[in-house]
């Protein structure tokens, strides 16, 4: 038995409401179902009704297709917030890992590596950006040379 | 008399985890207060260690090359209540003092691995003859009680039963052979199938994730509850085969 459904998700794709955008589900009659996903004209190109978009109206009512239509917006908004919010946060982990890289980088020069500076090179740690790293290799720097000069080292 | 308490890093194979292992002891010592009760033990390759090293650890501890010889580690560590934490994490908070707290009483205590975060493994559902099954700890820290016998016996069964799983020496039937490569089934194995670990009391950490944070887990925004994180872990962007410099 073959069975045909509008699906309840449908919207309108014009403010004034000439346009819906709308799925129907068709079910053949060994029970084969496909979806076919519409837009669909309030009236013919000649100006007359289109039978298939007051079959939909019927079905769903304007009121629903209303809601559905504002629920949308906000859904929409709502995902796409939160991908924002997800790229950020991706840029930040990765930001994050490179600055991490970097460090490991500074760790492994030579006058940084045999430093005993342990406040300094805690900072360089500690350090939020590169250029931070950077001014603190360069302090450590400064500090293991004079280490070695005054025989410390 | 008082347990003692101190922190195991291991870092074999690469010379990069040793480098890491060196910025997490030093990191821990830059956020424990004191410092000379912050009680490191380091676990490497001969052929690894410096000044760093040595300048850092308290306790030095050569190992060879095997993939997983932070098991071989953790089952050799000298101290009652050790903190185990993978080398490329680092420490970021001054509450790291307060890990002992986790132990309560359990016998070894991980972070778990949940279904929002199982998008950071590679493998973590899998079949079983009884059915699906999936992991549910995390190894990236763990927090044990080696002065009880069943946790001593547990660490040298881990590192064993793992071994014996990655040279093809042991290999229950109607396991699929790529879980071979994880020590988290091993672990699966012994906190789930063996008789004799059924009463081992295995905890997981408060606000997990602010002891084990995975880096990658910002694209979950997945937060600590209850205060910033302690314990970061770079694990997914770090390139560990490249040499640093």
């Amino acid at each position: 038995m073959s069975r045909k459904q509008w699906m309840d998700n449908a919207f309108w794709e014009t403010e004034d409401k000439k346009e819906v955008n709308c799925i129907l589900e068709l079910e053949d009659d060994v029970g084969r179902v496909t979806r076919q996903q519409m837009m669909l004209n309030r009236a013919n190109k000649d100006g007359s009704d289109n039978e298939l978009f007051n079959e939909l109206i019927d079905a769903l009512g304007e009121e629903a297709i209303d809601k559905e239509t504002i629920d949308r917006v906000t859904r929409k908004k709502a995902e796409k917030e939160e991908e924002k919010m997800r790229d950020e946060e991706h840029l930040k982990a990765r930001k994050l890992e490179k600055l991490f890289n970097y460090k490991m980088e500074a760790f492994e020069v030579e006058e940084i590596k045999n430093s005993k500076n342990r406040k300094l090179k805690a900072k360089l740690r500690r350090a939020k950006s590169r250029i931070e790293v950077d001014l603190y290799s360069i302090m450590i720097l400064q500090d293991q040379l004079e280490a070695v000069a005054d025989g410390k080292e | 008399m008082e347990k003692s308490k101190g922190f195991i890093i291991v870092a074999s194979k690469k010379r990069n985890f040793y480098s890491y292992a060196i910025n997490l002891a030093e990191s821990l010592r830059d956020y424990y207060e004191p410092e000379e009760e912050c009680k490191i033990c380091l676990v490497t390759e001969e052929q690894f260690i410096d000044d760093r090293g040595r300048d850092v650890a308290d306790d030095i501890i050569f190992c060879d090359d095997h993939y997983r010889a932070k098991l071989w580690g953790m089952a050799k560590s000298p101290y009652d209540i050790t903190m185990y934490i993978d080398a490329d994490m680092e420490c970021e908070h001054e509450d790291i003092i307060k890990v002992w707290d986790e132990m309560k009483d359990h016998d070894v205590v991980f972070s778990a691995l949940t279904d929002d975060r199982d998008y950071i493994y590679a493998e973590r559902d899998f079949s079983t003859p009884e059915g699906m099954s999936k992991f549910t700890l995390c190894g990236g820290v763990c927090l044990y009680d080696m002065t009880k016998p069943i946790v001593r016996e547990f660490m040298d069964d881990w590192w064993d039963l793992t071994y014996r799983q990655m040279n093809d020496t042991w290999w229950p039937e109607g396991y699929i052979d790529s879980l071979k490569s994880w020590d988290q089934f091993s672990l699966w194995w012994l906190t789930e199938k063996e008789e004799k670990y059924k009463d081992l009391k295995v905890g997981i950490f408060d606000d997990d994730l602010r002891w084990n944070y995975y880096n990658a887990l910002n694209w979950a925004q997945t937060k600590p509850d209850n205060g910033p994180v302690i314990l970061r872990h770079f694990s997914a962007g770090l390139n560990k085969d490249t040499p640093i410099v």
